[in-house]
């Protein structure tokens, strides 16, 4: 096709320069204009190929859509409308005009038919005088152009009119030019007309005859709708001879813009007949002189509507005189809560959430009372046992497996079925529940348009059904009403009429629809007893809304012993009783297969979805069946050639993870074969609150939309603290007439065809003021700029919830709750027990702290020891090693808490020589570690429970933990693992009784003793200074600082050690560090709740291979912020750097290399660098120069090139 | 040491709209593997970076580029149609590898006009050999330190010279030993294969190494650096 295309292409290239040849007078005129003629043309399509050749344009015989600038018809069918929409579509003379006219003219005078796109003003020109349009300059003839230049067109306007008028002889009318500068003819009899026009009666159509009066900027009244033909006369002008201007006229519109203009170019035939279209036409056409009048009669159309007294919208709808100009009825003090007072859909919606908290307060209350009586339970075991009594009935067939059986109970169209329950009249009947009870046809407003709207919602809608046009919108529609049917009845749907169709085409396709009213108490009291009959059997009940529950009947069915068949039968019977009206129940293993075979249950019946009938059945299903299917995804199925289920199945789980997302894309795979693990939860987490109006909404000023913001908020706050949340992201969605759409929407007070905006800002904290998100709410509004007047909808949302109640980090935030809040949070909590073990006198408290740690025992088995003495590198793997044990942990641990390992980790010997209660305590912890298994869920492994403390109040201590020592000599008899010197906290140890204290210090100089042994071999440079050093800590000073961590027990962190130690021998202070940094990150801390004391002999394989990089420190310090302060003390401190302490920071950069931690790196370095270069002894730039330098080796060695630094 | 590339499509002219599809892949599922997790995040992630390296480094003309909202920052994203094809495309043959951990790293070689690279970005990956995920709150939290990265990129032309005109960039993944021979058999997407990377793209002379961001995670450690070539010009 695209060859033919292209090869008839070249044929018309070659013949265009013969044909100019042949004609003689050739042009230019239409270069870049490509045409496709479209039907019977005059003059014939050959005729225009050729004027096209020669006058430089292209002819298309296949249309094609990127190419094809202009079409060209003279008849287009209703289907060609609809496709060519947006297109280009314009009359033959535009062709032959314009090379009469030697030059391309505007087409927007020749467009056969008006486009949708935009809109604007149009004023009457005189036809029958075509040359007068052709002849004139298209750029600027239009009267209804900017004021200036509107004088001269006028006189030449209102001239042209008047030669009219005169024929006519009916009418005397003025021209007048209002503001805007749009031309508006005011006819003297507009005065009476508005009252009248709102009747669409046959008799009034004299009066609707009106020529277009005063047309407001915007209106667009003069559009006219094209969809039963472009052909047909458009003109309500011409329609009827007795009137206004004759009959020959055509009306031009001038364009205001090239691409704002819309027109019925106004074929010149005045010939269509047809009432019930005159009739819309004239619908459309009219406007009304005066705003004022328009707003009588609108209101007169509301009470025409018979909903001004029967809801509560159609009351607002009273409220707000329709003035465009004068007042946003939405900016009226109030109107927010009275707009969600009365609103019947913010009333339904609401409802879920009251029936979920009603489910809730029902479990609560249950929890209270111990066991509640499940009465319909109750009446199902008797009955069952009846069944039992009198036959073998269905008991055997109850199901003896325990397979999860969800009920999803459905109300028949709820609120039809409410609403007639006590009418038996109308049972039977087609019955519609709408709040519109006239004759289903309404008036017209000025500025609507409802055509349009129609369309734009058609072409969307074609969008995604190709081809299938939807419930038969045609033109009569403008003048049905409006109000949307919220339920019909069974009889109703036969008829063709669906929910949330409009009650005056509802009308149509079925006369006899009666109406039934809002009953917003019926409703609330029938939904209640669905929901309390429901209750009545279990509480795992989750409420999906007013009229609908899922229920996880599993458990019901396994004590009562009934089949699921039985139990719906049963609940349905009661809901049937109670409320009177009927509900469908579908049954199936999970909730996606309840909701399925609901839908093959309706109406009035159960389906039980078996899970062997599962496969079959949803193959069939349509796609969009499944939840999460909407329009647009399934638009995008239909395209992937999937329909239904099992179409769905042939796809493999990467193609439509690719399609749709890794999890869309999951979840699609697993529902299109029934599979589905959401489960039936009573309690949901709200995400968000919001509160949203998108009727009503006419503001005029800036300020009308700020004090809207504010009750908006208002209302939201109210909301907030119903649910009892704040919330840290408010979004402001604000709807905003599309360019182009009516002023006035179809639906009275409607927002119309919108554009939608919305913007949000995070706050630091979470609020729930209405004040504070008002202010926040009108910030952003005035950052989108927009003009208020074409606001249609405000809406606020409130996101990132957490209870207010509860701390920043507690329960229910969405946002990051670590680890590290959990356990700072805990901590308070503790202090308060942290005495220290004074109070007890020096043995026993020796005693009880001795039990303590061998209580608390990680190790005890002989065969543990390798992970301290003979680990060869102690300096980097023995810190990663060990717990941290944050001081006071440690103390509160001695003294309060006694911290229980696993039993398979404790020596049984040990146990054994415990004091009977203690013994008894640890039994104890045992069994409610049992009960209750470990929160983490890192590993499962024995060592955890170290990190993830036991239950009760220990959370957050931790254990002091002693490495055990092969072959140590223990003085109390009981083997003893001690921690590495640097992770004891010397406040513990200070206040350790004196005895405790010499005994640790022998245990830590064997250990050292132990080490240097194994260490021999492996001899790491700070070894060797290990242990002068302990000796003179003085002369070490800088040393000890800069020692790693866990080589030496000598090094030392900064100042607050020596203060804390002065009566200490310094062998015994120097070892000890504060390591309180693991706790402040969350990475770091879960790297060390990984890695256990390997020593442990029970450490699963897995486990054992994993030896996890330790964090690389400096003299124990890991944050930046540390590291820094230790630097700056180095340098600042000392005059000299020693070798030692050079080489400690040159091997914690290597480490920091090898944990491809660069960026830390590099921070160091600059730092350094800073510091060491503007020192005045040149001795540390020296020494930096050669760290540097060795840095950089091993990064060129890791990296294959160099830092830079800068 | 392989490395594997794949040219990047020269820039065509054109613009259309490209909807990136960005979620933030949730762990509550467990029948979600793990690394598939890791993996996804990764690659997400991966794919906002390159295309603000691109925007950043300045490689193709802003004009194709439109801002978009990622981690809560505002990123830039082409909108060229074959350009983020190229990307997607390289990203999804990385992800399975990323996923058995078996890339080390993915880099971003910018290139002048003779194919010399003047600046490699370097995302070097390492995965913590024992997996776990514990629950949502971490997640924010790697979300949290992407961020971070994302926020360093964006003002890396701080510390970066200017490159010359003229600049491409190519994708590199490099493998670990044993992932080489199954990239060549298993071809993820079709008609989109891998080849061993030219030495001179592997590796630069007088490079200069400038660190960006490292990040630490439990399910992921990755830190991104810029090799950057001494003499751009």
């Amino acid at each position: 096709m695209a060859a033919k295309i292209s090869k008839l292409e070249e044929q018309f290239q070659k013949d265009a320069p013969r044909e100019k040849q042949k004609d003689g007078t050739s042009s230019c005129i239409f270069n870049g204009v490509a045409i496709y003629v479209n039907g019977y043309t005059d003059p014939s399509a050959d005729e225009l190929r050729r004027l096209m050749m020669l006058h430089g344009g292209q002819f298309h015989l296949y249309y094609t859509h990127s190419r094809t600038t202009h079409i060209i018809a003279t008849n287009l069918p209703n289907r060609k409308i609809q496709e060519l929409k947006g297109e280009k579509v314009v009359r033959p003379e535009w062709i032959t005009d314009s090379i009469k006219a030697g030059r391309q003219l505007s087409y927007v005078q020749y467009q056969l038919y008006a486009k949708q796109k935009s809109l604007n003003f149009t004023s009457i020109c005189a036809r029958g005088k075509p040359d007068l349009s052709s002849t004139s300059d298209p750029f600027k003839p239009s009267p209804s152009h900017p004021q200036s230049d509107s004088i001269k067109p006028q006189s030449s306007h209102t001239q042209t009119l008047s030669k009219e008028v005169l024929k006519s002889t009916h009418t005397n009318h003025t021209a007048n030019f209002t503001e805007n500068g749009s031309c508006s003819i005011i006819f003297e009899e507009d005065t009476e007309r508005p009252r009248v026009n709102g009747i669409h009666d046959g008799d009034d159509e004299t009066c609707a005859l009106l020529p277009r009066g005063s047309q407001d900027t915007l209106l667009t009244n003069g559009y006219v709708h094209p969809v039963n033909g472009a052909l047909k006369p458009q003109d309500s002008f011409t329609e009827h001879s007795s009137h206004v201007v004759d009959t020959g006229s055509h009306h031009t519109h001038l364009p205001q813009t090239e691409s704002r203009d819309r027109e019925e170019p106004s074929c010149s035939s005045a010939g269509s007949k047809s009432t019930s279209h005159q009739r819309s036409l004239i619908s459309t056409a009219r406007t009304s002189a005066a705003p004022q009048k328009g707003n009588l009669h609108d209101q007169t159309r509301v009470r025409l509507n018979g909903s001004y007294h029967t809801t509560p919208n159609s009351s607002n709808l009273a409220d707000s005189s329709n003035h465009p100009g004068k007042s946003g009825q939405g900016a009226e003090a109030g109107i927010i809560s009275e707009f969600f007072s009365h609103s019947r859909l913010h009333h339904i919606s609401t409802w879920r959430n009251e029936f979920s908290e009603y489910v809730n307060a029902l479990q609560s209350r249950r929890r209270a009372a111990r066991g509640a009586v499940f009465s319909g339970k109750e009446k199902l075991k008797k009955k069952k046992k009846s069944v039992f009594l009198f036959g073998p009935g269905s008991l055997m067939a109850a199901p003896q497996v325990r397979q999860s059986c969800i009920l999803h109970v459905d109300m028949d169209c709820f609120f039809v079925s409410v609403g007639i329950r006590h009418r038996p009249d109308l049972i039977g009947k087609p019955v519609a529940v709408t709040s519109n009870r006239g004759p289903g046809r309404v008036a017209q407003r000025p500025g609507a348009n409802p055509q349009l709207e129609f369309q734009y919602y058609q072409r969307k809608q074609k969008q995604y059904r190709k081809g299938k046009l939807s419930n038969g919108v045609d033109l009569d529609l403008a003048a049905l009403s409006m109000a949307e049917i919220a339920s019909c009845s069974y009889e109703a749907r036969q008829a063709g009429v669906r929910n949330g169709m409009f009650f005056g085409r509802a009308k149509q396709l079925c006369p006899d629809l009666q109406s039934v009213p809002y009953d917003f108490q019926a409703y609330k009291e029938v939904a209640l007893s669905m929901y309390e009959t429901l209750a009545s059997y279990t509480h795992n009940i989750e409420a999906l809304s007013c009229d609908e529950a899922l229920v996880d009947a599993t458990n019901l069915l396994v004590e009562v012993g009934v089949n699921p068949d039985d139990l719906a039968q049963a609940i349905r019977e009661d809901i049937k009783e109670k409320t009177g009206c009927s509900a469908s129940v579908g049954m199936g293993s999970n909730i996606l297969l309840a909701r399925m075979a609901t839908r093959k249950a309706k109406p009035n019946g159960q389906y039980f979805l078996r899970s062997e009938e599962v496969d079959d059945f949803i193959r069939d299903q349509p796609v969009s069946s499944l939840p999460g299917v909407g329009r647009s995804m399934s638009s995008k199925l239909t395209s992937l050639g999937v329909s239904t289920c099992g179409d769905l199945q042939q796809l493999s789980i990467s193609r439509l993870q690719r399609e749709f997302g890794p999890r869309t894309g999951q979840t699609l795979f697993r529902f299109c074969r029934g599979l589905d693990d959401r489960p039936v939860r009573s309690e949901k987490e709200r995400k968000s609150v919001s509160a949203e109006m998108n009727y009503n909404i006419r503001f005029t000023q800036v300020e009308e939309a700020e004090s809207f913001l504010t009750d908006l908020s208002m209302e939201v706050q109210k909301r907030l603290e119903g649910a009892g949340l704040r919330g840290r992201r408010i979004t402001l969605k604000v709807m905003v007439r599309k360019p182009g759409a009516p002023v006035e929407p179809a639906k009275y007070g409607g927002h119309g065809i919108c554009d939608n905006f919305a913007r949000s800002v995070l706050l630091a904290q979470p609020t729930d003021s209405g004040q504070l998100i008002a202010a926040e709410a009108i910030k952003l509004f005035h950052g989108m700029k927009l003009h208020v007047k074409d606001m249609r909808g405000v809406g606020l949302q409130v996101q990132q919830l957490e209870g207010s109640h509860a701390n920043p980090s507690g329960q229910g935030s969405s946002r990051g709750r670590s680890i590290k809040d959990l356990l700072l949070a805990k901590q308070p909590a503790h202090s308060p027990k942290k005495d220290p073990l004074a109070p007890q006198d020096g043995s026993t408290s020796t005693s009880s702290s001795r039990v303590c740690s061998s209580s608390q025992e990680r190790v005890t088995h002989p065969s543990s020891p390798p992970s301290t003495s003979s680990d060869p590198v102690p300096g980097t793997s023995k810190g990663g090693l060990h717990h941290p044990h944050p001081p006071n942990h440690v103390r509160t641990c001695l003294n309060v808490t006694i911290e229980v390992p696993s039993p398979s980790q404790v020596d049984q010997s040990v146990l054994e020589a415990l004091p009977v209660d203690i013994r008894k305590q640890v039994e104890l912890s045992w069994r409610h570690r049992e009960e209750q298994p470990s929160t983490s869920s890192h590993l499962s492994t024995p060592p955890r429970t170290s990190s993830s403390p036991p239950p009760g109040p220990s959370l957050g201590t931790l254990v002091l933990q002693l490495p055990h020592q092969p072959g140590q000599p223990c003085t109390t008899g009981i083997i003893l693992e001690l921690p590495d010197f640097s992770q004891v906290d010397p406040d513990v140890f200070a206040a350790l009784p004196r005895e405790l204290q010499e005994e640790l210090c022998s245990a830590y100089r064997n250990k050292r003793n132990a080490q240097a042994h194994v260490q021999a071999q492996s001899s790491a440079v700070m070894q060797k200074n290990t242990f002068p050093q302990l000796k003179q800590p003085a002369v070490g000073k800088l040393k000890h600082r800069y020692k790693k961590r866990n080589a030496s027990p000598a090094k030392k962190g900064p100042s607050p050690l020596k203060k804390l130690f002065p009566g200490n021998s310094p062998a015994k202070s120097s070892p000890s560090k504060t390591l309180p940094l693991p706790l402040k990150q969350p990475g770091l801390k879960t790297e060390n709740v990984q890695c256990p004391s390997s020593s442990s002999t029970d450490v699963p394989e897995t486990l054992s291979k994993f030896n996890p990089r330790p964090v690389p420190t400096l003299a124990g310090a890991y944050e930046f912020s540390d590291i820094r302060t230790l630097l700056r003390e180095w340098v600042t401190s000392i005059s000299e750097p020693m070798e030692e302490d050079i080489l400690q920071v040159v091997k914690y950069c290597t480490e920091l290399v090898e944990d491809k931690d660069l960026e830390k790196l590099c921070l160091v370095i600059k730092y350094m660098k800073r510091l060491m270069q503007q020192s005045p002894e040149s001795v540390w730039s020296m020494a930096f120069d050669f760290i540097l330098d060795n840095v950089q080796v091993v990064v060129q060695q890791t990296y294959g090139s160099t830092l830079k630094i800068t | 040491m392989i490395f594997y590339k794949r040219d990047a499509p020269l820039f065509i002219k054109g613009c259309c709209i490209y909807f990136g599809c960005f979620s933030m892949a949730t762990l509550t599922r467990q029948d979600l593997n793990f690394g598939q997790v890791v993996a996804d995040i990764l690659c997400e992630f991966l794919e906002v970076a390159i295309h603000l390296i691109l925007y950043v480094r300045e490689i193709y003309p802003s004009g194709i580029f439109q801002k978009r909202k990622k981690y809560n920052v505002p990123v830039q994203m082409s909108c060229h149609p074959e350009l983020n094809q190229y990307i997607q495309d390289t990203l999804h043959c990385v992800k399975p590898l990323i996923q058995k951990n078996e890339a080390e790293k993915v880099v971003m070689v910018i290139m002048d006009k003779e194919h010399h690279p003047v600046e490699r970005f370097v995302f070097e990956i390492s995965q913590p050999p024992l997996l776990s995920i514990s629950s949502e709150t971490l997640l924010s939290h790697v979300e949290q330190l992407l961020r971070a990265m994302i926020l360093k990129i964006s003002v890396c032309d701080a510390v970066l010279d200017n490159n010359p005109p003229g600049c491409t960039f190519t994708l590199l993944v490099h493998t670990r030993e044993a992932a080489t021979r199954n990239m060549e058999k298993v071809q993820v997407i079709k008609d989109f294969p891998w080849i061993v990377a030219d030495e001179q793209e592997v590796h630069m002379e007088e490079a200069k190494l400038i660190p960006l961001k490292t990040m630490t995670s439990d399910i992921l450690k990755m830190q991104l650096y810029v090799e950057e070539r001494t003499q751009k010009n």
